[in-house]
């Protein structure tokens, strides 16, 4: 294994929340990221916030580790879940909910409930 | 690109529907955009073998189609996909 892929591994094991992003939770640097950033803000739910921007290898590694070409990416309890358009649907389906809860990670319910009243 | 897309797709999925749309001009003066487009795209698709697979199994069965255009710069792909049924 590359040290991108062990420093990969090692960042999803040991967190329960990771998103691999284009710039940081404070500060995303593409729609995409900032989407799923501002949803798990808005949410409340503690992740680690990895930039892919500051690493090539983490950027080109995050898409072999998953065999997924696009960032961002959301990683619970060591599993993949997800880009954008998934954590989105999920969002609004509740399933985030849902996955969330059975993993034993902290959010705000009314706030998720929010998200949907809004998109409803 | 887009009709590279549309009919990679088309061929390997049989889809019921498919639209592809060029969304590059959207994104201009953002990250991966590049003089020229074809580097945003989104695609609607509904098709009998994404019937009872997981949104992560959908979406890697299309990106598994579209490696090579990955390869030559197709920077987003937002994707709506569903089973030959869904909505």
């Amino acid at each position: 294994m590359s040290d991108a892929q062990a420093q990969i591994k090692e960042t999803v094991d040991g967190n329960d929340v990771v998103l691999f992003m284009k710039g940081t939770s404070e500060m995303p640097q593409c729609g995409f990221s900032s989407r799923v950033a501002g949803v798990l803000n808005y949410m409340e739910v503690e992740y680690q916030d990895v930039n892919v921007l500051a690493d090539e290898e983490i950027r080109q590694g995050i898409k072999d580790f998953s065999d997924w070409p696009t960032i961002p990416q959301l990683y619970v309890k060591g599993e993949f879940v997800g880009g954008c358009d998934i954590i989105t649907e999920m969002t609004l389906s509740g399933e985030l909910d849902t996955l969330l809860e059975t993993n034993g990670v902290a959010f705000n319910k009314d706030a998720a409930d929010k998200i949907r009243e809004s998109n409803a | 690109m887009l009709e590279q897309i549309r009919s990679k797709l088309d061929a390997a999925f049989v889809p019921k529907v498919l639209e592809v749309r060029d969304d590059s001009e959207d994104h201009r003066g953002h990250a991966g955009y590049r003089e020229g487009g074809n580097t945003h795209f989104s695609v609607k698709i509904r098709a009998a073998a994404f019937d009872g697979q997981s949104r992560v199994a959908q979406q890697r069965a299309i990106y598994a189609q579209l490696k090579q255009e990955f390869a030559d710069g197709l920077h987003a792909l937002a994707l709506d996909v569903g089973g030959a049924d869904a909505p």
